[in-house]
């Protein structure tokens, strides 16, 4: 029985198919439905939290095209087409309507998704989201920061750095997989961060009608909480929760209050 | 074989500490250093000197862009190409390149090289160039991946323009313009013969070999460096079944004429060290991900740096602690007098099959009356002797006219 239980939280990884996209999928769980988003980084694997989520809920985890081993994403335009394509993968997967959780750029990503597919969300999670601009404080640049100083931008104990969940190397068969790996999905993330990671979610930010939670880990210094408040503050029916002794990724640095406070809004 | 004088725009004034205090010569390199009166010195005498090596028989004065440095302050090459075009007689004005991915809409390259085309009556070649990281992704803020595929569209749509007999409307994803119809159109019918530098991406490679442009290798590391990925190009052109003719590579060389051996060093040694170790890029800035393809980069990788020239030795040369001639033998400069100089350029002509060498003639800090004899001898004392090399093998990436100018000026000197 145990066992089982295990196997079901555990999950798998499948290819999924979505129009031009081939994607890898990772799902686990029964209930009602949960669509994770990722970071600008990587997909996690079958994370710990994840896995957690997965107790209560059905929950899908999509990598997104360009990403590690799923493609497609030249068939994509933009914000709207990447949106566009959430939806007819939500529909694709039988779904009504979802829960959305996104982390990072899959903040970015999902709060497009609520403001423009109200009818498919039912409630959105928000963690450490990128998509809004401050000019009184400036984002720091990812993209330039050597290995040392991203980890200590993202940790609040960056020794961690090294414990962080991924879904894996596509490729490995190359000498210089990992490398490359990370290149390509960094690449893809630029589309949606570079120079600057607005592409005007502020503007759509009001349609959200979802009942949103904003979770932020208060030690990221790649996105500070002075970006939580922006977004709790634009977003009509949103509340906030901060972590502290968590940085850029709170599911993984205070996993049972990431966990606490996810469960909570979503059984609401 | 032809030679094209070229420099980089340098800022001369940094200070020695430089490149300890300050981690980049790119991107974000403190404004305070910079005295604007200084850089007008610097751009005035850029013109004098290329004004001089059009009346000692180069093929073609070379400008280039770059952005928010001290290692070039060129932001447009076509305002410098602008001032020569109007003041020199028959070199062609090599733009070498305009970073076409940066111009909104890019139909202002198709007008100002048009432009510059009819200025000089013809002696246009127009360069295209993807331009560094530092310029087109951090400076310009293009997104990385979105660079290439905005290079292609501006490329399509400038060449389009310049031989399109009607008014066109031009539907791209990053620019869409209802009624394109440049005025002024170029001299040079179909169009001025077109070259895009690169730094060994294989895309790069299958664009010049399917357009039958003219490929430029532009690095100032040398023979040894080059030779690797210049061997590479030629195998792919060759497999690919496109034009092996060398005079479609160009490469750069930096090179130091003197008198004698002795005072070449005497003459060049602290300017090439200031090139060289006043231009840091930070890491952060060097390798964005996207800049290259996967394709690339892999490439890139497995080539390594074990061949051609070891990482510790381009680490010396960046930080000024090579000897004058320990640059030369690396490749990284070539050094001495004519004699000298024609002997390795004919080496290195012939071990990388080139028929265009970009001869950079100043460099770093150097002073205006070292430049002007490292041009006068190079253009009288080097030039005429190379003139054998690949003489058998047509042109086509020169323009006729300025072709045609150069040979009638170089035998007019010869007679007298």
């Amino acid at each position: 029985m145990v066992h089982a239980e295990a196997q079901r939280t555990q999950g798998q990884l499948s290819t999924h198919v979505v129009g031009a996209c081939h994607i890898r999928l990772w799902s686990a769980g029964d209930g009602s439905p949960v669509l994770y988003l990722h970071g600008f980084e990587q997909h996690p694997g079958p994370a710990r939290f994840l896995q957690r989520l997965a107790q209560h809920r059905r929950v899908y985890a999509p990598e997104l095209p360009g990403y590690g081993g799923s493609t497609g994403f030249e068939a994509l335009e933009g914000v709207l087409g990447v949106t566009l394509y959430h939806r007819q993968l939500v529909e694709s997967l039988g779904i009504d309507t979802v829960d959305l959780i996104g982390h990072s750029l899959g903040g970015m990503l999902a709060a497009e998704f609520a403001a423009i597919c109200p009818h498919r969300t039912r409630r959105l999670v928000l963690v450490n989201a990128y998509g809004l601009w401050l000019d009184d404080v400036p984002l720091p640049d990812p993209f330039v920061m050597g290995e040392k100083d991203l980890a200590a931008a993202k940790w609040a104990n960056p020794a961690l750095a090294a414990s962080e969940p991924s879904i894996g190397i596509a490729e490995p068969e190359s000498r210089y997989a990992a490398t490359l790996e990370r290149m390509k999905n960094l690449a893809i993330a630029t589309k949606f961060m570079w120079p600057i990671p607005d592409r005007g979610l502020r503007r759509r930010l009001p349609l959200i009608q979802a009942p949103t939670l904003i979770v932020h880990g208060t030690a990221d210094r790649l996105i500070p909480r002075v970006y939580a408040e922006e977004f709790a503050r634009l977003i009509p029916n949103a509340r906030l929760v901060m972590i502290d002794g968590a940085g850029h990724l709170p599911m993984v640095e205070q996993e049972d209050a990431f966990i606490y406070a996810v469960q909570t809004f979503l059984s609401e | 074989m032809k030679f094209h004088w070229f420099a980089e725009v340098t800022y001369p004034h940094l200070p020695a500490d430089f490149p300890r205090r300050y981690h980049s010569a790119w991107v974000d390199p403190p404004p305070h250093l910079l005295d604007p009166r200084k850089v007008g010195e610097v751009y005035r005498m850029f013109i004098r000197l290329m004004q001089h090596a059009d009346r000692v028989g180069f093929d073609g004065l070379a400008v280039n862009e770059h952005h928010q440095t001290a290692f070039a302050m060129t932001p447009s090459p076509n305002l410098l190409a602008a001032s020569l075009a109007s003041s020199t007689q028959n070199a062609a004005i090599l733009v070498i390149g305009d970073s076409i991915a940066l111009y909104n809409p890019p139909i202002r390259v198709a007008e100002e090289m048009a432009y510059l085309d009819c200025l000089s009556d013809g002696r246009l070649i127009a360069g295209f160039v993807f331009g560094t990281p530092m310029d087109s992704v951090f400076s310009y803020g293009i997104p990385p991946i979105e660079l290439r595929e905005r290079f292609h569209e501006a490329r399509t749509l400038i060449l389009r323009a310049w031989q399109a007999q009607e008014p066109f409307a031009f539907n791209g994803t990053y620019t869409k313009l209802r009624y394109v119809n440049p005025w002024p159109r170029p001299v040079q019918r179909p169009h001025p013969p077109v070259w895009v530098p690169g730094s060994g991406s294989v895309e790069t490679w299958d664009l010049v070999i399917d357009e039958n442009y003219c490929y430029g290798h532009l690095s100032f590391s040398g023979l040894r460096s080059a030779k690797p990925i210049v061997d590479g190009f030629w195998e792919h052109v060759a497999k690919r079944g496109g034009d092996t003719n060398p005079h479609r590579m160009a490469f750069t060389q930096i090179c130091c004429v003197a008198e004698t051996d002795a005072q070449a060093e005497r003459d060049y040694y602290e300017a090439v060290k200031y090139f060289y170790s006043h231009n840091p890029v930070a890491p952060g800035f060097a390798q964005p991900p996207g800049y290259q393809t996967l394709r690339s980069l892999r490439a890139a990788m497995e080539r390594g740096t074990g061949r051609g020239i070891t990482n510790e030795d381009r680490q010396r040369a960046a930080s000024g602690e090579m000897s004058f001639w320990e640059y030369d033998e690396k490749g990284f400069i070539i050094a001495g007098t004519p004699e000298r100089v024609r002997q390795r350029i004919r080496e290195l002509a012939t071990s990388l099959r080139v028929g265009q060498l970009i001869a950079t003639l100043h460099m770093g800090n150097l002073p205006e009356e070292v430049a002007r004899k490292n041009t006068e001898l190079f253009g009288r004392e080097v030039i005429p002797y190379l003139r054998d090399l690949w003489a058998d093998q047509p042109d086509y990436w020169t323009p006729l006219e300025s072709q045609r100018r150069v040979a009638a000026a170089a035998q007019v000197a010869a007679s007298v």
